[in-house]
């Protein structure tokens, strides 16, 4: 080998070697600055990314009815969902799962921007309820989009379909105009009542969400559990509804639309309540068919009224009982004062008819035959403001204060009332009191006033608080908390003048108008009406509708006369003569509720609730008990 | 058996057999709880079958296997293409790189590098010891392009770049003239301007840019990089323990068994456990380097300070691209990660390097 050759190769090794560790050593530095300077910092980058709190959703509180059925339950679904911390940001990624979902990629961005705002962690739910084919699919997307999860969450299960759908609400996702309504108070995405009694008892039956603190590999798939902290569901709640007399309703109002409302006179509890057509809360639980919202939104019939606490009736009839009273305290009339029906008598130069020639009549017997000669008479003598004032002083203007939500005030005209209402025309004619005095013109009821007023009647001047709010229970003891109502207001009415308007009412059904729905053995007193329909369905479908209107028919009252335990209102629309339809259907509630309910109704929540009121068996005292 | 053993040199075996034993731990725990448990194994299977390659290598004289050194690089290049013959190549992930053998895949590259290193070793040491001349120094030089320009067509960048020691250093190791240096560097980096225009593939050009801007691509190929420099970071200096490195275990890292091995060791063993790898292998430069100069030939010498610059780039940028400083190339760590091919690729450089200590050492 060349020597001088071999020497160079030496000092290249040399410095091919110097280099090695030169590379070395620069390694070195950038595993220090890595590991001793930057650690901190990347290590909470891989805590961030494998430790996720996840949120248990809480399920909401079950609501059974006063006998301790189950009306509204909860089951566990699955649902797809994008955790808080995994919002994605990448505008065209969240275009493609928008496509994948068959969702609008603007409004998909819009919430996802929106639940970027909310602290803690809130689900963003994508797909709720996945069925089979839904969740294969779902698993499938997040394969591709692992920031997508898959989450147990409770449902809502309404077990009578649309047994109560009015009287219990539904559920769903807090709407923006709450949320920018009362901020603070909701979350984005929380899940709230929405209508009904879900809505106004939404407090109670929410339960505050679980926490879990998990560990996640890169796909978000849960590999260990930290930390827990279990959901607390929202509280139980007894309703007052009695779900076997709801059924009696319901199956009262099968082809006919209108709404029926019993109340318990011990306390104002709604034992019944139905508004048909009724609506299945189950079906608002999902985004609704385009068959669904045409049953729904765009039906004439307006279903998702609640005609009990919402529509607006002329009364008929059975305000003729109100007006009574006005001129009895107004002193125009005495209980036996009498007039005569001749089937038609001109007031103010305008003939006003009576569906029969009744003769000379006094006030119970006027009542008893609904004689409309006998009021215009009265209406002739008595001022609207009288009218008004009485029917302020017995409660019918006011809303009746049932916990439900966006309930609508009656109305009973008044002088002021008119001069408000049509400032055209402001000035009231005499004529037009006549027609408020047989309960047309502009008188207009809702069926929970007109039941309330017929509550007071049977209570001798009580003013009940209808409510369907029964009790809680109790998480550690399991006792039922029972709501105490308020206090009834008492109206000071006359017990002269009671027992007139209750003999009247009795005579109604023994010979009058209602005999027809007379129970052998069962006081039931009540009126009749039948009125002439200018419903509530709105102008743009009454032309549609006029043609084949026929007459509301409507039936109020309260049994059993001796000891009276229950009041109601039923409207029948567009069934014709109320002592047809309706009192027949008060004639049902009073069968069922009297003689043919179980004895001992299933046992309460809690020990003793309630009373069996059997007239057929041993009549236990019904103060025996105070909800 | 005690006399062939006695051929090894201890001051390199030792350091080796421990990265080895490393390497194999670290492929344990990444592999843990995966359909590819078993995967420790089966590389402790490899490293047998290498170290007795290697044995049976460093036994053969080196002149013999320096003067068949031609017919292996014939034989390599003729492996090479048949990489490109459907039905017996085999395509994965896009790139055409293996072949089947017995079941068992085999990346002919891998043993490309060390036969092109062998004959061209073999070429130099055969021309006297002045400068070369340029013609010569171009031969040399297509002895190297051709099975890269192969390696390049499959793709396989990151192997491609590792045939470049090869191509540089030899020839400056051997001699060469300023003049011929400058040159060949305009040359490069004319070549280097035109191939990022035309030969590239868009991910290629991808890789190079995410290195140059790692954090613009999160979730794209930069992710694979800020999980591995997220995984080494919160090793800190004692690491998160053997088998419980949470980037590691949770599937944070990506190719954790072979690309990003060496993140999974420093996330499990810290800065310490990295000092101590990256120690081993600056001995094992060295004492390569130190059996070149006691080589009893140049082709011997120019073989062994090849090999070292070949087993140095492979560190440097697996190590280097595993922190983030150096490009995204896909390119294995020697000893730690997983696979037969390299593993054995390794074993028989390393057998020709202890037969020249041996000759060495025998005078």
């Amino acid at each position: 080998m060349d020597l001088r050759h071999s020497a160079l190769l030496q000092k290249r090794i040399g410095v091919i070697q110097a280099a090695a560790w030169l590379m070395i050593v620069l390694l070195i530095v950038a595993y220090a600055w890595v590991q001793l300077v930057m650690r901190s910092k990347m290590q909470e980058l891989a805590l961030r990314q494998a430790l996720k709190n996840r949120t248990t959703p809480a399920p909401r509180g079950i609501i059974y009815d006063r006998n301790g059925n189950k009306l509204v339950d909860n089951r566990r679904a699955l649902h797809l969902v994008i955790q808080n911390e995994d919002l994605p940001t990448d505008p065209q990624q969240i275009e493609a799962l928008a496509t994948a979902l068959q969702l609008d990629s603007d409004s998909l961005k819009r919430k996802i921007h929106l639940s970027r705002q909310v602290k803690g962690n809130r689900l963003l739910v994508l797909q709720d309820n996945l069925d089979e084919a839904g969740l294969a699919k779902a698993e499938m997307l997040r394969a591709r989009y692992p920031f997508l999860s898959i989450e147990v969450a409770p449902r809502r299960v309404y077990m009578g379909d649309e047994l109560a759908g009015h009287a219990l609400g539904y559920v769903g996702e807090v709407p923006p105009e709450l949320l920018a309504k009362e901020p603070g108070k909701y979350e984005i995405g929380e899940i709230i009542g929405r209508s009904g009694f879900e809505a106004s008892h939404n407090d109670k039956l929410k339960g505050v969400d679980g926490q879990r603190q998990i560990l996640v590999d890169h796909l978000g798939r849960e590999m260990a559990l930290f930390g827990i902290q279990e959901p607390k569901p929202g509280k139980s709640v007894y309703l007052t509804v009695d779900a076997g007399l709801q059924q009696i309703v319901k199956d009262s109002f099968s082809a006919e639309q209108g709404a029926g409302v019993v109340i318990d006179l011990r306390d104002g509890g709604i034992l019944a309540m139905y508004s048909s057509p009724s609506l299945d809360p189950n079906i608002f639980l999902n985004r609704l068919s385009q068959e669904d919202v045409e049953k729904y939104y765009q039906n004439p019939s307006r279903p998702l009224l609640n005609r009990v606490t919402q529509g607006i009736y002329p009364p008929g009839s059975t305000f003729k009982l109100l007006v009574a009273l006005a001129a009895l305290e107004k002193g125009i009339i005495t209980p036996s004062s009498t007039f005569t029906c001749a089937g038609h008598k001109d007031f103010y130069g305008r003939t006003f008819r009576c569906d029969a020639v009744h003769g000379t009549l006094n006030l119970v017997q006027a009542i008893a035959k609904s004689c409309d000669i006998y009021f215009y008479e009265l209406g002739s003598r008595l001022d609207v403001d009288d009218i008004h004032n009485a029917a302020v002083k017995y409660g019918l203007t006011e809303p009746s204060g049932i916990d439900l939500p966006n309930e609508v005030a009656s109305r009973v005209p008044s002088r002021e009332w008119k001069r408000r209402a049509k400032p055209k025309d402001p000035k009231w004619y005499a004529g037009e009191t006549i027609s408020v005095a047989i309960g047309q013109g502009a008188v207009g009821l809702t069926p929970i006033s007109l039941a309330r007023f017929y509550a007071m009647i049977a209570t001798k001047g009580k003013l009940l608080t209808p409510h369907l709010y029964y009790g809680t229970r109790n998480e550690d003891d399991g006792q039922l908390q029972i709501f105490q109502p308020p206090p009834p207001r008492d109206t000071g009415l006359d017990p002269k003048i009671w027992a007139t308007l209750d003999e009247g009412l009795y005579n109604v059904v023994q010979y009058g108008t209602a005999a027809a729905s007379k129970i052998p053995g069962l006081d039931m007193v009540g009126k009749t009406g039948t009125s002439q329909v200018t419903t509530f369905v709105d102008k743009a479908h009454y032309s549609q509708l006029s043609k084949h209107l026929k007459d509301n028919a409507l039936f109020a009252g309260y049994a059993p006369r001796d000891n009276p335990q229950i009041a109601f209102a039923f409207v029948a629309e567009n069934a014709g003569f109320g002592a047809s339809s309706a009192a027949p259907i008060a004639k049902k509630v009073c069968e069922y509720w009297f003689l043919q309910r179980p004895v001992k109704p299933l046992p309460p929540p809690g020990g003793k609730l309630f009373d069996a009121f059997h007239l057929q068996g041993e009549k236990t005292a019904p103060e025996a008990t105070s909800p | 058996m005690k006399e062939r053993l006695r051929a090894l040199d201890p001051y390199l075996m030792g350091p080796i057999l421990v990265l080895m034993f490393m390497g194999t731990l670290t492929i344990y725990s990444a592999s843990r709880g995966t359909v590819q448990s078993s995967i420790w194994l089966k590389q402790s299977l490899w490293n047998a079958i290498g170290f007795g390659l290697m044995i049976f290598v460093s036994r053969v004289r080196p002149n013999r296997v320096f003067n068949w050194s031609a017919g292996f690089y014939i034989a390599g290049v003729i492996l090479l293409l048949a990489v490109l013959v459907p039905g017996i190549g085999k395509a994965i992930g896009g790139s055409k790189r293996w072949i089947l053998i017995a079941g068992q895949t085999f990346q002919p590259s891998e043993l490309m590098k060390w036969l092109a290193l062998l004959f061209v070793a073999h070429r130099l040491g055969a021309k006297p010891p002045d400068y070369l001349r340029p013609m010569e120094l171009l031969g040399i030089a297509m002895l190297v392009v051709f099975p890269m320009l192969l390696v390049l067509k499959q793709p396989d960048l990151g192997m491609a770049v590792s045939f470049l020691p090869v191509l540089i250093l030899i020839p400056l190791i051997k001699g060469l003239r300023a003049r011929w240096v400058a040159l060949g560097l305009v040359l490069v980096s004319a070549f280097g301007v035109f191939a990022w225009h035309k030969v590239l593939k868009p991910y290629q050009k991808q890789r190079v840019l995410t290195f140059l801007n790692p954090d613009e691509d999160l979730q794209g190929k930069g992710y694979q990089i800020n999980q591995s420099r997220i995984a080494i970071g919160a090793g800190g200096f004692f690491g998160q323990g053997f088998t419980a490195g949470s980037q590691t275990q949770l599937n944070f890292l990506p190719v954790k068994t072979t690309d990003f091995v060496f993140s999974v060791w420093a996330e499990e063993r810290g800065f310490l456990g990295v000092l101590m790898a990256l120690g081993l292998f600056g001995m094992v430069l060295n004492r390569i380097l130190e059996i070149g100069r006691m080589a009893k030939t140049n082709s011997e010498s120019y073989f062994c300070v090849g090999a070292a610059c070949l087993l140095g780039l492979h560190v440097f940028v697996n190590v280097g691209m595993v922190v983030g400083i150096l490009p995204n190339k896909g390119i294995v760590l020697p000893f730690f990660s997983a696979g037969g091919s390299s593993t054995l690729s390794y074993f028989l450089g390393l057998g020709i390097i202890m037969g020249v200590y041996y000759r060495a050492k025998l005078k």
